[in-house]
């Protein structure tokens, strides 16, 4: 049913001058109808949803009074704008009335001549929303995959729309779908292929999951990353949030799923980082290896830690573990809790250098490249043992 | 009962704009049913295979799937033949009627082709256990692993390929909770039970009877994919709701294990406990696969033909190649004592009213391992000091300790002991702490031993 009606109500000029309170009783000659003639629906803005619609309504010469209204929708009244699309000096918006109680509006509109006249009314309507997923599918050795960017439209805005509704997301596909009551609509706005996919394997003593019985130890976590422009066969959009669902292809023509993650917005030439699963044949034992404090001046003291990472690869594939270091949340488990920033340092106990990255003032990373496990049954596990070693300075 | 339906609109082109005109109905059945299920999650993936007739221009798929618990925001269609020739325009919801779904097809061929629906249902679960059967000497296991797979979502599977995936993915919403999102009567409401079909049971029994009798168990076979594994059973099987099915995934005899036992009060609390020591890999007659999370139950064969039980718990995943301890508990034939047997104070720092405010401790500790086994026992030991400043040492440490003295971490020492059977090893080991100001750092210091007036050693019991 719709719930949302204009209605053309032509009014003799000596009624005009005599309009009673309520301008919808008591005043209308002649009553039409006039049907949708388009209908879109802009979805471009994530907190607001512009509905347009276009009717033809038969002008007469002089007043005419529009009367627009609704019932058991949102729309938001304030911003309902009235454009009739034929030249300015043939018909002229006198005014807006706005009925008391009621979900309504009358414009008194002025044509010079009696004709046909193409309006235009746009407003923003509530629960007529949109929501964003995507779906890919990695293939079997997980170096490139198919990305389907879907947008589901929900309308439970109270009103149906039609037959033959143009719906437009800001990007991707322009689409022209019936738009029923209390429906969804999931539209594939975009089909991206051969999309590189880089894998990342993080070991994170902070966020990491606890592994059972094992108190020195964090599950690793898998994550894969995407690259927002066109190197990487994306670029054309930034991404908008929304769940995104891996699956990969199993290598017997059928898939398995590998794990979700609310991707992020997502602008162009950034990257999508998703975090899948656990990587648990990749085993990390951190332990405090050597602590020491050295005083400087009054009660400033400099603290030394030594941090150690026992590493098992048990994959079969060499891969780069990188190994995140919260250092303020470290000194803070060393030294108490404190409102500065740590002051740090990279000391010479740290087993190489070159593979710790300073990322910010408060966090490091370790790129640890990991060996695969030996072909060999008889051969053992490598265990890989890195350390990195720290300064807190002048701490109170 | 069948609560997944496929329905083909096919309308004609006049008929597009009355969306309720239907004009022929078909409800193609499924060819192949796949499923994959999570352990880790309430989560299984369904892939079904169903032959369509297109006609060309626009079809309307309908998908329903009352009273189960798929997620409707999983179900997905698409074409295995024709790729280019059929292209879903949407998938619409329709609010009226809740658990439905249409999918608009565009055919450009009158014909038939392959189509493949997958969607994510809950309820399906599997979880894997192990039965571990010691000789009555512990110095080999048989080893049996099964996997258990449980229906309760709604639907009915029969040949259905089953596939086991060993990993956890990463859910941000639960599948239950999307599943319900509109779903009126729910599982274990009477509501729901009405719905049950009354002649499962016998139906079911119908189901077994005309499947071909088999002469074996089904294989699991198993393959790495990405950073899981999945267990694929051979052959198709028949998983009505409600029920549960036990295969067997592996089994190895003769496989060796090791017996240690740790002592980590910090940790384990204030007993020594014994861990079965084994590894995943050929030497033990294991190594096809990960062993998945699941519950080990541990029994001894005894002299007399029957079986005694050890434990019952769960175990964490084990990667290919490593180790598997398993904790079966205290040993009563094996006493664990530690005593402070002196103190003494020393290096006194005094503020300016004379108070003390640091000063040095020198403990020395008596440990007592008896072993009331008739066979050498192996213990690790680790003591945790805390933040405190320590400099540890073990007199004649070199001829007593079968690994050496070492910090597993900055504030706790480990070393590892044998006891011979019928033996008290008696253990004497010396901290100086630096308590108060004295206090310079946290940890441990090893130091060298020096000559000492006590020594460890090892005695007869009586």
């Amino acid at each position: 049913m719709t719930r949302v009606t204009l209605i053309l109500a032509l009014l003799a000029a000596a009624v005009v001058s005599a309009l009673p309170v309520n301008p919808a009783s008591g005043r209308i000659k002649l009553v039409t109808l006039p049907v949708r003639s388009r209908v879109e629906v802009q979805l471009d803005n994530p907190d607001a949803t512009l509905v347009e619609e276009e009717r033809v309504v038969n002008l007469l010469e002089g007043t005419n009074h529009i009367d627009f209204s609704w019932a058991n929708t949102r729309i938001d009244k304030d911003t309902i704008v009235f454009r009739p699309l034929v030249d300015d000096e043939k018909v002229r918006i006198i005014h807006v009335a706005y009925p008391p109680g009621e979900d309504a509006l009358v414009w008194e509109v002025y044509s010079e001549e009696s004709m046909p006249v193409r309006i235009r009314v746009s407003y923003l309507i509530g629960n007529l929303d949109r929501t964003f997923n995507y779906r890919a599918t990695v293939n079997h050795e997980e170096t490139s995959l198919t990305l389907r960017n879907y947008m589901r439209l929900r309308n439970f805005s109270g009103e149906r729309f039609g037959e033959d509704v143009g719906i437009w997301a800001g990007f991707g596909v322009y689409f022209r779908r019936p738009l029923g009551m209390t429906e969804s609509r999931q539209l594939l706005l975009a089909r991206f292929t051969d999309v590189p996919v880089e894998k990342k394997f993080v070991f994170n003593w902070r966020t990491g999951q606890e592994v059972p019985d094992e108190p020195y130890q964090r599950y690793v976590a898998m994550h894969y990353v995407l690259r927002n422009d066109t190197d990487h066969g994306l670029g054309e959009f930034p991404l908008q949030p929304g769940k995104v669902r891996i699956f990969q292809q199993d290598g017997r023509g059928g898939e398995a799923f590998l794990g979700e993650d609310w991707g992020q917005f997502t602008p162009i030439d950034d990257r999508m980082e998703l975090y899948l699963g656990l990587a648990r044949d990749v085993q990390v034992e951190r332990t405090i290896d050597f602590r020491d404090r050295h005083n400087v001046k009054g009660n400033a003291r400099n603290h030394e830690v030594v941090l150690k990472y026992v590493v098992s690869n048990y994959r079969t594939e060499a891969t780069t573990l990188n190994i995140e270091e919260d250092l303020r949340a470290l000194r803070d488990e060393l030294i108490g809790r404190k409102n500065r920033i740590p002051d740090w340092t990279l000391n010479d106990r740290t087993t190489d250098p070159e593979k710790v990255e300073r990322v910010s003032a408060e966090a490091l990373e370790v790129h640890l490249p990991l060996p695969a496990a030996p072909e060999a049954a008889d051969d053992e596990v490598e265990e890989i043992t890195f350390r990195v070693h720290v300064t807190f300075r002048n701490e109170w | 009962m069948k609560r997944l339906l496929l329905i083909l609109t096919c309308l004609l082109p006049a008929a597009v704009a009355a969306a309720d005109n239907i004009d022929l109905v078909t409800v193609p059945p499924r060819r192949e049913v796949q499923l994959t299920i999570y352990n880790s999650e309430d989560l299984t993936l369904v892939r079904e295979r169903r032959a369509i007739t297109f006609n060309k221009g626009l079809n309307r798929l309908q998908f329903s799937w009352a009273n189960t618990l798929i997620d409707p925001t999983s179900v997905h269609f698409s074409p295995m033949e024709r790729q280019d020739e059929l292209e879903v325009l949407d998938t619409t919801f329709p609010g009226t009627r809740p658990q439905v779904l249409v999918w608009n097809v565009e055919s450009e061929f009158d014909g038939e082709a392959m189509v493949e629906v997958s969607y994510f249902t809950s309820g399906i679960s599997w979880a894997a256990d192990y039965v571990m059967i010691t000789d009555p000497d512990e110095t080999e296991m048989s080893f049996e692993g099964f996997v258990t797979v449980t229906n309760k979502s709604g639907e009915d599977y029969e040949g259905a390929e089953i596939r086991l995936v060993v990993g956890v993915v990463n859910l941000v919403e639960e599948i239950e909770r999307l599943a319900r999102g509109d779903v009126p009567p729910q599982p274990g409401t009477p509501a729901y039970d009405r719905l049950r079909p009354q002649a499962m049971r016998a139906r079911v029994g119908r189901a077994e009877m005309e499947r071909a009798p088999e002469s074996r168990a089904p294989e699991v076979v198993k393959e790495g994919l990405s950073e899981y594994f999945i267990f694929t059973v051979e052959g198709v099987q028949t998983v009505p709701h409600g029920w549960s099915q036990r295969m067997q995934s592996f089994r190895a005899e003769e496989v060796p294990f090791e017996i240690l036992y740790r002592y980590r009060p910090h940790q384990y609390g204030p007993r020594p406990k014994r861990f079965f020591i084994l590894a995943n890999d050929e030497e033990h007659n294991l190594g096809d696969s990960p062993l998945p999370d699941g519950v080990i139950r541990v029994f001894r064969r005894n002299e007399r033909d029957g079986l005694g039980f050890y434990t019952s718990q769960n175990t964490r995943y084990i990667p290919i190649r490593a180790d598997l301890e398993l904790n079966v508990g205290t040993d009563d034939q094996v006493v664990y004592e530690r005593d402070v047997t002196r103190a003494v104070r020393s290096a006194l720092t005094l503020d300016a009213h004379g108070n003390v405010r640091g000063w040095n401790e020198r403990r020395t500790w008596r440990e007592e391992i008896r072993n009331y086994r008739d066979r050498t026992i192996r213990m690790e030991i680790r003591h945790n000091f805390g933040n405190n400043d320590v400099s540890f040492l073990m007199p004649n440490a070199e001829e007593l300790l079968v690994e050496p003295l070492r910090l597993f971490d900055n504030s706790t020492v480990e070393y590892t002991v044998e006891v011979p059977p019928a033996r008290r090893q008696v253990l004497i080991s010396r901290g100086l702490f630096r308590l108060g100001r004295n206090q310079r750092r946290e940890g441990v210091t090893l130091l060298e031993p020096d000559d000492d007036e006590e020594q460890s050693s090892l005695e007869p019991l009586r």
